[in-house]
């Protein structure tokens, strides 16, 4: 035993007296950090790297069985799935590794933002960081394209139906990130080059320089109120605070990175677990109408923004927001490198990012469920209830069958099966005389469209019929008063045929 | 005893994860299946069906398909028919890729082998025989003409019992009848909707013949007319 300790020595001797690694590694290890950066609220960006190292080896894993050719992709990932052992298990882990990562990584940044770790002297690891935080999302799309099913091409479509806009090169660009003028397996391996060489070498580069520029700029301390941020005087107060009241970083602030590195792991091994591999959907097929398609969790929010977006101002929104943001977080540290850091003086920002905040899972909670889509299958697959229909008349029985066949349900549910592109129809009856629905479906208006040309006079006789037995037992359907008076039917619908 | 925790909870988590490792997630992630190469019956029925036949082919607004009788009456070729290229003069679409519609001919045998299988049951008029379920053409036409004016007798001694009283109650209505085709009308008259409790032809007043099917029929189409349905004019109170 003591002389296998003796050989190691002599090797570790042999590659330290050429590596001469041993004195930085001590240094980087042992420099002390002020008291109060070893704290919980610090464990983010090491946690964003360990993520990092994560999808690095899960990545590697799954390029041994992955064939990025437009034939094979899809079959890949299910011989993954399905015939490699584990292998669904490495698809897992790479996909909620991802998710995890872009969730930490803008935790990370909302708190170096709301720390105001970003201003002097750490400016240059801010902007770094804005460049690493495109990265990982650059990451998740070329990694949601890779997947190669069908929200994988129906995303890239729209991807570069959004570059295309771009004025005068939008059609090169195209060309260019597409090999081609449309999505092939050209494509795919521009895009493998991109997910597997490109961007991750860019990454791993920039998150080096970006732990260098920690290190030697030293971690951010606990922002105090009334401590402000001056360049003449901050290096010195910094230094007074992490060598008077300082402790060394491994093992003072690195074992709480290291359990919450940790935590985070196993996180997403457990939701790897439970919740499976990320598809593959259907088959990148464009010939298959039959699909939802839908981007992965990181893009809903734009998704539902252009979604709600009025068609004129699409193009300015799609090319011009996307800049002024990426603009405004690397002027950030320019506009505001002195002064306060503390959140407890910094209204404006914290404003910001609880705006931020909620606006982005508003929209994630509405690209989840995409109300304002048809379901385009409603019509041949939700049922009407069956009470609607048990004791109606042959006409409204009719009537419902028009009401399914003519695609009605896509846009409008019934006991909450349905389309939600408009409103529900159960009390549609209390709402609109028979006379309001005939003129709304035969000239549209709002939302919908007219299907005066797209329906014979019986159907929508035999649809309003329908339409009007829509309301509550215990509620009247709305009538039309004035015509009530006149009517000799006396509260009875008013008749079909003839004259008034 | 720290130690001792550490190592089960270890060895716990250890043991979920092999347990996990062999089903959870596999199951989950289901083969994905083409939409033109699915044919389970019920996925088919439930995507393309249902919405008017029924949950289970029954209790829908179109015709009840899990009535046994009507799945005796209609023979597979008839079947295949109306599913593939639709059903003219009612709602019923054409379903199959070569009409336009999303089905392939493999999909259209496998709704029909499914119904059958379903809905089928053996001997379901007993003694009785039904009525042809389409109207005799040729040779046979000539022992049944179709005889509007018995077909109103008819209709008044059979179906007005419950086919009366409020406006829209009746099927005499032009508008309901612009809606079926004369084939659906008499499907409907031999083979009754049970689920919502329409006799079949042998009802509590007798049974129909062949040849009064044939009149009823023919009586309710000579009230379809076309020229009688016009949209009504829609006051201007009501446009918003």
């Amino acid at each position: 035993m003591p002389r296998m300790k003796r050989d190691a020595k002599t090797v570790y001797n042999w590659l330290e007296r050429r590596l001469q690694i041993e004195g930085p590694v001590k240094d980087a290890a042992l420099h002390k950090v002020p008291r109060s950066t070893a704290s919980w609220w610090y464990v983010f960006g090491s946690a964003a790297f360990t993520l990092l190292l994560l999808q690095v080896v899960t990545g590697i894993l799954l390029a041994l069985v992955y064939s990025p050719t437009a034939a094979n992709a899809w079959n890949s990932l299910n011989v993954l799935n399905h015939q490699i052992p584990l292998g669904w298990f490495i698809r897992a882990l790479h996909g909620w590794g991802s998710n995890f990562m872009v969730a930490i990584v803008f935790i990370h940044m909302c708190q170096v933002f709301l720390f105001g770790a970003y201003k002097f002297p750490r400016e240059l690891t801010w902007i770094v960081g804005v460049f690493l935080l495109l990265m990982t999302l650059g990451m998740a799309f070329t990694g949601q394209v890779l997947r190669f099913d069908q929200d994988a091409y129906w995303g890239l479509g729209i991807g570069v139906f959004m570059m295309s806009r771009v004025p005068l090169i939008g059609g090169a660009l195209v060309h260019f990130l597409l090999g081609g003028p449309n999505i092939s397996g050209a494509t795919l391996s521009r895009f493998f080059t991109l997910h597997v060489f490109v961007i991750p070498g860019l990454l791993l580069s920039f998150a080096m320089v970006h732990v260098w520029m920690v290190l030697k700029l030293g971690i951010n301390e606990w922002p105090m109120p009334g401590r402000l941020v001056r360049r003449e005087t901050y290096i010195a107060i910094y230094n007074r605070l992490s060598h008077e009241d300082g402790i060394p970083f491994v093992p003072g602030a690195f074992w709480k990175d290291l359990i919450f590195s940790g935590a985070i792991v196993a996180a997403v091994a457990v939701c790897a677990m439970v919740f499976g591999p990320y598809g593959p959907g259907g088959m990148p097929n464009p010939s298959i109408i039959q699909t939802t398609p839908k981007p992965d969790f990181p893009f809903l929010w734009i998704f539902a923004i252009l979604a709600y977006l009025p068609p004129a101002l699409e193009t300015p929104v799609i090319l011009v927001a996307p800049i002024l943001a990426i603009a405004g977080l690397l002027a950030l540290p320019f506009v505001a490198g002195e002064g306060e850091k503390s959140w407890h003086r910094r209204p404006i920002a914290v404003l910001t990012v609880s705006f931020i905040a909620v606006a982005w899972g508003v929209f994630t909670h509405l690209g989840t469920y995409t109300p304002w889509s048809p379901h385009m299958n409603a019509w041949s697959s939700d049922a009407i209830p069956a009470r609607y229909t048990h004791s109606a008349t042959p006409l409204v029985r009719e009537g419902a069958v028009v009401f399914q066949a003519k695609q009605c349900r896509n846009c409008h549910e019934i006991e909450g099966v349905g389309g939600q592109r408009g409103p529900a129809l159960d009390d549609v009856a209390t709402r609109m005389t028979p006379d309001e629905m005939r003129y709304k479906v035969v000239t549209g208006g709002g939302n919908m469209p007219a299907f005066g040309k797209n329906l014979s006079p019986a159907e929508v006789e035999a649809l309003v019929a329908f339409l009007e037995t829509l309301h509550p037992a215990n509620e009247r359907p709305a009538y039309d008063g004035a015509l009530r008076e006149t009517s000799t039917h006396n509260g009875s619908p008013p008749p079909v045929t003839g004259s008034k | 005893m720290r130690l001792r925790s550490t190592v089960a909870g270890g060895l716990l988590s250890l043991a979920l994860l092999a347990a996990g490792c062999g089903r959870l997630p596999v199951e989950q992630t289901e083969r994905y299946v083409p939409p033109d190469q699915v044919t389970d019956f019920h996925a088919l029925y439930n995507t393309n069906c249902r919405a008017c036949h029924g949950p289970a082919g029954e209790n829908g607004p179109a015709m009840d398909l899990a009535n046994p009788e009507y799945q005796a009456l209609v023979d597979d070729a008839t079947l295949r028919r109306i599913i593939s290229n639709g059903m003219p003069g009612t709602q019923m679409p054409a379903w199959a890729q070569s009409a336009g519609g999303m089905l392939t001919d493999a999909q259209v045998n496998a709704i029909i082998e499914g119904m059958r299988k379903e809905w089928s049951k053996p001997n379901p008029f007993q003694e009785a025989t039904p009525p042809a379920y389409e109207q005799p053409s040729g040779a046979d036409a000539k022992t049944q003409t179709a005889d509007v004016k018995q077909g109103q007798q008819l209709y008044q001694a059979h179906c007005a019992s419950c086919h009366s009283g409020h406006a829209r109650q009746e099927l005499t209505s032009p508008i309901y009848l612009a809606l079926i085709s004369d084939q659906a009308l008499r499907s409907i008259i031999i083979a009754g909707r049970p689920d919502i409790g329409q006799p079949d032809w042998r009802h509590d007043n007798g049974q129909l013949s062949p040849q009064d099917v044939t009149s009823i029929v023919a009586y309710l189409s000579s009230l379809r007319t076309n020229t009688a349905i016009s949209a009504p004019p829609v006051p201007l109170s009501s446009r918003r």
